[in-house]
């Protein structure tokens, strides 16, 4: 173990994955911008739903536009290596702040990217082809400890090799759901669209995914099966993103994949950049090796080792609730559970204050379509969203009102019935991690993980 | 080498799975054709010439009639005009019915719906505009001012018997205004239909069955979205579950019904409606009355059933159709007298439609895989 932490590796890999990082941030918000999302998404809805703990976590407003500037200033400047760990800092800060603005907008990329941005604080990135190492020769580094490129590798392998976990359920194995359901509506497309019409073509690739989830990275770890095993990540990804709507996730997934090739690799990748930029070429040649003060060492390790530990632990606290996970979606966020259910829903509240009066709530008064969508299938966001029904009520009219929800869920193709116990009053519920007993069970078992 | 081993093992196993996991599908490879109830554009192309093409034209045959009939009607004002007019009016209103639940293209750019058929009607906007001959027809505010239930009112709602009605437009003094009021009305009836027909024929036809995709953009998305908001806005909500309090506050309004001043053709109406929404799923071709490419075939062919039950998930929003309308059935002609004495059963109407609506709204577009929103989504 001690041999191992004291093994150094080039530093250009981790340079190269600042860049592309840094790039792919600066896109991915760019184009969240052009699209208009930051209105549609953080400006427009007139409530938003927090994370358990994160509840002072807002969106600003007009400001908003400004932490989105930030942001991508910010990926920017962790791209070039200038003022690095500032930079990635306030990267991670700002990335995570926007993402945890509301739980509407969760996508397990995101919070891979804040995972990545966490870590990136305390790994000199920026040690190698960098202008701070341009402008501070002491920083210069061609080698750093071995452990900061493999911690990356090893996220890496969390987020797959979980993913793929995941995929071993009856829906997805024995049914092919929701590809099924998902691959038919996508027949019309060119050259391939005629495969959809066939039965067997989406367990071909429920069954494909799952074992790409599962062995991309032990294929990506050997030298011998790496080029084509990167080829199949590219066209993995790139067939997710022309099937489905994932936004960035394939490309970042297709740039991350990068940091599994040899120093040489991405020392040639860099000798182009900085031809293609005409940079002075110093970097090439830096002999020295970054390196942490023994305390400094002690403890980054230490938090590393919690950190993953914590990574490989959380994901699995499912476990400890009873009920259908894909149906209470008790413990279903940060698990790397991506494009495992097809769940639609219909939720009615009827608020009721004690004089008898009644009604029935129009969500679109107070959700987005978006939001609404998400509320009405997830147990967490209803016991919310009661609460701000309940305190609107309280403000016109209403002497402690009641909530109650009228609410019906299919999930993977199952007929739809209802996820809450309508006889609850979900004013008096409250989100907590404890099991929310007045969901109703789903009374079907999807064997697996 | 440790880790060389690894991988090999892991590509052997790899290789392994895959083989088994494309001979275990083999079984329904040699069987299934390729199946052309997947095919969208002959569900969209049926939908459009085979349906909703051949509805607007039996809609503009009863609308047409009844304009001539107001003509007739301001030409001569009497007993005889005037009911060859309701009854001319009566029956457009329910061919009406069977066109309203096609908010796509044409009539959701035109938002026809809204200028034909927003009830309870606005008697002092009404007056109003029949005293301003420039009053525009066309803002937010002339919505309820217009179209079917303003008609309901000015030819069975400004007096409590045939003569009186007749009289009202017999006025010296403003009895001319208000005939051309009505015409107003019906004129601007006939140039939303015009164009809605015009661009059916013209070139939204291509598009229609040419964008085959099934986003919140495609003609198909929002189509969907439009027929079950139909069924669960305009006809659940509007036809039974406002006028009897079954929404909202619960506040009894049997004044809401439809047709309120004709009273007795409210049922007839809901009936219509309800019939028009159940026959599109079933893809029932207008010409022909036999079926076609529909929900019902697409759903069938996407193999959509409840696992629990292996009962197709077409069969149970049929079911659920039989028994709204039995339930609709089981009503009298006078919604409004319903409301008033047996509103039980009216609120019995509401809760079976319900039933109808979620399993439209939640059940039908998520085997179909319409999606209602834009944004990215890593699966649900």
């Amino acid at each position: 173990m001690i041999a191992y932490l004291e093994k150094k590796s080039s530093a250009a890999p981790l340079a190269v994955f600042r860049m592309m990082l840094g790039l792919m941030l600066f896109i991915s918000l760019a184009r969240f911008w052009c699209k208009g999302w930051i209105y549609d998404l953080y400006i427009k809805p007139r409530y938003f739903f927090s994370f358990f703990g994160f509840e002072f976590v807002k969106p600003l407003g007009q400001y908003t536009y400004l932490l989105f500037a930030i942001c991508m200033l910010s990926a920017l400047f962790v791209m070039v290596g200038y003022y690095y760990r500032p930079a990635m800092i306030t990267l991670f800060l700002s990335f995570t702040y926007i993402e945890l603005m509301d739980k509407s907008t969760y996508l397990n990329h995101y919070y891979f990217i804040s995972l990545l941005c966490l870590m990136m604080i305390f790994l000199p990135a920026h040690g190698y082809f960098s202008v701070d190492a341009y402008r501070d020769k002491t920083l210069l580094s061609g080698f750093i400890p071995r452990w900061c490129i493999d911690s990356i590798k090893l996220l890496v392998f969390i987020l797959y090799f979980y993913a793929g976990l995941a995929k071993l359920n009856s829906d997805w194995l024995i049914a092919a759901l929701p590809l099924k359901i998902w691959l038919p509506a996508r027949n019309d497309m060119p050259v391939i669209g005629f495969l959809f019409n066939y039965g067997w073509v989406p367990f071909v690739f429920s069954w494909f995914g799952c074992l790409y989830d599962l062995f991309i990275v032990f294929l990506l770890l050997n030298r011998k099966t790496r080029l084509l095993a990167y080829l199949t990540v590219v066209a993995f990804h790139l067939m997710t993103a022309i099937l489905f709507p994932i936004g960035m996730f394939p490309y970042v997934m297709i740039g991350t994949g990068l940091i599994f090739f040899s120093a040489d690799f991405h020392r040639r990748i860099i000798e182009k950049v900085a031809f293609l930029l005409k940079l002075p070429a110093a970097f090439p040649d830096a002999q020295n090796t970054y390196t942490f003060s023994k305390t400094k060492g002690k403890l980054l390790i230490g938090a590393f080792t919690l950190f993953f530990g914590f990574q490989l632990l959380f994901p699995f606290r499912y476990l400890l609730y009873p009920g259908e996970l894909f149906w209470t979606e008790q413990g279903y966020r940060f698990s790397w559970r991506v494009m495992l259910m097809e769940k639609a829903g219909y939720a009615q509240f009827t608020v009721v204050d004690k004089n008898g009066k009644q009604e029935v709530v129009s969500n679109t008064e107070f959700l987005t379509t978006l939001q609404e969508k998400m509320m009405a299938t997830q147990p967490d966001f209803i016991v919310q969203y009661a609460h701000i029904l309940k305190d609107y009520y309280s403000r016109h009219g209403f002497q402690s009102p009641q909530v109650y929800v009228d609410s019906y869920v299919t999930l993977n193709g199952r007929l739809g019935k209802p996820l809450i116990n309508p006889k609850t009053d979900l004013a008096r519920e409250v989100d907590s991690f404890q099991n929310k007993s007045w969901i109703i069970p789903l009374n079907d078992e999807i064997k697996g993980f | 080498m440790k880790k060389f081993k690894w991988t090999q093992a892991g590509l052997v196993l790899l290789v392994a799975i895959l083989i088994y996991a494309c001979s275990d599908s083999t079984d329904d490879k040699g069987t299934e054709p390729v199946d052309q109830s997947k095919n969208r554009k002959a569900i969209l192309t049926h939908w459009a010439d085979n349906i909703i093409v051949p509805s607007y034209a039996n809609y503009k045959v009863k609308q047409d009639a009844m304009i001539a009939k107001g003509t007739a009607f301001a030409a001569k004002p009497d007993a005889a005009s005037l009911t060859a007019f309701r009854q001319a009016w009566a029956d457009a209103y329910v061919e009406w019915q069977k066109v309203e639940l096609f908010d796509v293209g044409p009539g959701a750019k035109r938002a026809i719906r809204s200028y034909v058929n927003i009830y309870p009607t606005n008697v002092k906007g009404i007056e109003a505009n029949i005293e301003n001959p420039t009053a525009s027809l066309e803002t937010t505010v002339s919505f309820d001012r217009q179209g079917f239930p303003a008609l309901d009112y000015l030819l069975n709602g400004v007096g409590s018997n045939d003569a009186e009605i007749v009289n009202y437009y017999a006025s010296a003094t403003d009895g001319a205004k208000k005939l051309a009021y009505i015409k107003r009305i019906t004129d601007h009836m006939d140039a939303l239909l015009t164009g809605v027909i015009a661009d059916w024929n013209g070139t939204y036809h291509e598009d229609f069955i040419t964008k085959t995709g099934t986003d919140i953009g495609s003609p198909m998305g929002e189509l969907v979205n439009g027929y079950i908001l139909n069924y669960e806005r305009y006809i659940r909500s509007g036809k039974f579950g406002i006028p009897s309090g079954a929404m909202l506050n619960g506040v009894v309004a049997a004044d809401k019904v439809e047709a309120f001043y004709k009273k007795d053709l409210s049922k007839t109406l809901a009936l219509a409606a309800h019939q028009a929404s159940s026959d599109f799923f079933n893809g029932k071709n207008v010409k022909t009355g036999a079926e076609g490419p529909s929900f019902k075939s697409y759903l069938d062919a996407l193999g959509a059933k409840d696992i629990a039950t292996g009962k197709t998930l077409s069969e149970t929003i049929n079911a659920e159709f039989t028994a709204g309308k039995s339930k609709i059935d089981g009503l009298k002609p006078n919604l409004y007298q319903e409301v008033l004495t047996n509103n039980q059963a009216v609120k019995d109407t509401y809760t079976e439609l319900q039933k109808a609506v979620r399993m439209l709204k939640v059940d039908m577009t998520s085997a179909m895989s319409i999606t209602i929103t834009y944004t990215d989504n890593d699966g649900d």
